[in-house]
């Protein structure tokens, strides 16, 4: 996965400095600076970076330190520290209940990957036993429904949608009526892509969210959004109440950086990954895993709290 | 305080140590910007190197110093040398008994088919006649997006498909044979997103590019995207300079940046883009209806960047 790309610098920049000599400020400013290095380069928000250096350059105060305490290991301690934490939203993914009608709605900006990601979500789900279907909430995108209902066919899963009403409302709140009437207990709510800047948007996803009542939203983000990753994200959680984030296009290039930031932002766990545009390129993401790839190289690993 | 102006009064030349930290701030602004970060480095070293030893003007500081030199080399970048005037390329072509070929390509979702259709309403309101190519075969509703637009679009435009499942290359060689013969003016070709790691379907577009030979060939990028827009440009580029076996291969010649409306003042993936390639902006997408496309503006880009 491409995230590892982004430990592999990190870890590089630590290693360094455990063989340089001496360690003073010099050396510390100089690890802090690749470190931001490597996470500006994965699209991290400036911001955050800004606020991990100040971080960690608090925490290791050098003069302050007593003889005899490992300064390097302290240091190592504290960048990992100041990771981990903008890993971790600080909550747990939305339980879902077998048996019972459980709704979920994806969101996200234009293009994203939220249809394809809707029918992987299903799909997988199915697999694992779970009677899923979907409805497509999107009536405006040119050719949403026909998307959906290809992608449904090709996995069989069962959909709901209309060419002739144009209220995305009204197709939401019917669709999911008829699947929980007939005893569907996954039933995936694809919506169309939208934006913070242009409000009528956001107040029709307010309105869906107010009509299926959802048991979790989705926020599903591009892998190699930019510096806006954090607006935008934080705009939806905003307005909505973003349970779980998916990340997708991960099969690119994209180091992911705005996912770090979409976590930080929507204070959802990144719950999926998008690896490819076929149906069963989806995987668990696993935060623990991701962190332990992160820490999980040379001498750093005793350094995790468990 | 005496001292502080008196460093910044001029009479004496810049020097390293005046610009470095007043660069880094800079720097630091061009990719909160969204400007990638080696390209925001590059940029800043070379007008570090342009200012380091001139002698500065009297009474500004260095940060003006630096800013109006940011300024120029940005507008500099960003002002493009080729022509981006596709309809007086359409217009040149009439009377040649083939019509003007447009191909779209790009990554994933970034706007490529939006893009077409918008460019396809820009065009019919200039008198032309446009086939619209599906040449994506493989997304599932491609086709049938589309199909959508040119119900929408009315009068004067054709859909040519062949369904799902084919040779982009060669559907776009029937649709661009088929154009000629029925008098259209312009053929617009959608191609399928693709990863630039991706080897085949790479491959399978600089097919496509080398077959048609296309007035030109399109890279739509949105300004949402971060450091992979070099990344993406570069690829693409390199992919079609690699894959058609013509002695001269037809590279990407213009970029439409989409999704402008999404971004706020985090306007850098422009800058980004054009560094990437050396390409101009041809057009800049602004939303989500026909009318949402516009030619960029330089002054106000750079403007944002700086602010
Ligand atoms: N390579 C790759 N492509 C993906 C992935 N997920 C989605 N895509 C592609 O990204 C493009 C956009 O995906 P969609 O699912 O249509 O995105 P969307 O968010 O529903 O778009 P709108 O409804 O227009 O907002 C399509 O070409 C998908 O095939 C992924 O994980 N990897
Ligand atoms: N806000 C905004 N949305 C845009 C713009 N251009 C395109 N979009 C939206 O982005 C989404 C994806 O657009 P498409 O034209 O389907 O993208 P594509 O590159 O053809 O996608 P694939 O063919 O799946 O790779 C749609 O929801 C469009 O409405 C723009 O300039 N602004
Ligand atoms: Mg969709
Ligand atoms: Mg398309």
């Amino acid at each position: 996965m491409v995230l590892e790309s982004l430990g592999g610098r990190i870890t590089g920049a630590l290693r360094k400095m455990t063989n340089s000599t001496v360690i003073d400020e010099e050396a510390l400013k100089e690890m802090l600076k690749e470190i931001a290095h490597a996470l500006l380069e994965a699209d991290v928000n400036i911001k955050s970076v800004v606020e991990l250096r100040k971080n960690v350059t608090n925490r290791v105060n050098l003069e302050e330190l007593a003889a005899g305490v490992n300064k390097r290991k302290l240091i190592q301690k504290a960048v990992f520290d100041e990771l981990c934490s903008m890993l971790d939203p600080g909550t747990k993914p939305v339980q879902m209940k077998r048996g019972k009608p459980n709704v979920v709605m994806f969101v996200g900006l234009q293009g994203n990957g939220k249809t394809t990601s809707c029918v992987k979500y299903a799909y997988y789900h199915q697999r694992k036993g779970w009677k899923a279907c979907l409805v497509c909430a999107d009536t405006f995108r040119a050719g949403a429904f026909d998307q959906l209902k290809q992608s449904a066919t090709k996995a069989k899963v069962p959909f709901y949608g209309s060419y002739t009403e144009t209220d995305p409302v009204k197709i939401a709140a019917d669709g999911v009526d008829r699947f929980r009437n007939e005893g569907y207990d996954l039933i995936i709510v694809d919506t169309s892509g939208r934006h913070k800047q242009e409000d009528s948007l956001f107040a029709e996803m307010e309105q869906m969210a107010q009509a299926v009542d959802p048991n979790d939203i989705i926020f599903v983000m591009d892998s190699a959004i930019g510096q806006a990753a954090h607006d935008q994200a934080q705009a939806f959680k905003s307005k909505v109440k973003v349970g779980s984030v998916i990340i997708t296009k991960l099969d690119g290039h994209a180091k992911g950086g705005g996912a770090l930031s979409a976590v930080s932002a929507t204070e959802s766990p990144i719950t999926f990954i998008g690896t490819g545009e076929h149906i069963d390129e989806f995987e668990p993401f696993n935060t623990q895993n991701f962190v332990g790839r992160l820490l999980g190289m040379g001498d750093v690993s005793g350094l995790v709290n468990t | 305080v005496l001292n502080y102006f008196k460093g910044l009064a001029g009479m004496r030349n810049l020097t390293k140590a005046d610009l470095q930290p007043v660069m880094e701030n800079f720097k630091d602004v061009l990719i909160a910007k969204n400007v990638a970060q080696n390209i925001a480095e590059k940029l800043i070293e070379s007008v570090l190197n342009s200012l380091e030893g001139k002698k500065m003007e009297s009474m500004t500081s260095v940060t003006t110093t630096v800013r109006s030199a940011l300024d120029e080399a940005l507008t500099r970048i960003l002002t493009s040398r080729q022509s981006t005037d596709i309809v007086a390329e359409i217009a040149a072509k009439q009377g040649t008994g083939r019509p003007y070929v447009i191909t779209y390509c790009g990554v994933n979702g970034v706007g490529k088919s939006t893009s077409l259709a918008k460019t396809c309403y820009y065009l019919l309101n200039h008198g032309y006649k446009v086939m619209i190519a599906a040449c994506d075969t493989f997304r599932a509703g491609a086709v049938e997006q589309l199909r959508t637009h040119v119900r929408c679009l009315g009068e004067g435009v054709e859909l040519f498909d062949r369904g799902y499942g084919k040779d982009a290359a060669a559907v776009a060689n029937d649709a661009i044979r088929k154009a000629k013969e029925l008098g259209y003016d312009v053929v617009l070709v959608d191609t399928a997103g693709r990863m630039q790691d991706n080897e085949p379907l790479m491959r399978a577009l600089a097919k496509l590019v080398e077959v048609n030979r296309p007035d030109r060939v399109l890279f739509v990028g949105e300004a949402l995207v971060g450091n992979d827009a070099v990344d993406q440009l570069s690829k693409f580029n390199q992919a079609l300079a690699d894959h058609q076996n013509a002695a001269a291969p037809r590279l990407i010649d213009g970029i439409v940046l989409t999704k402008f409306d999404t971004i706020d003042d985090k306007v850098g993936a422009a800058v980004s883009m054009v560094y990437a390639t050396g390409q101009p902006i041809v057009f800049v997408g602004v939303g989500q209806t026909y009318m949402d496309l516009r030619k960029i503006n330089t002054r106000s880009l750079v403007k944002a960047l700086l602010k």
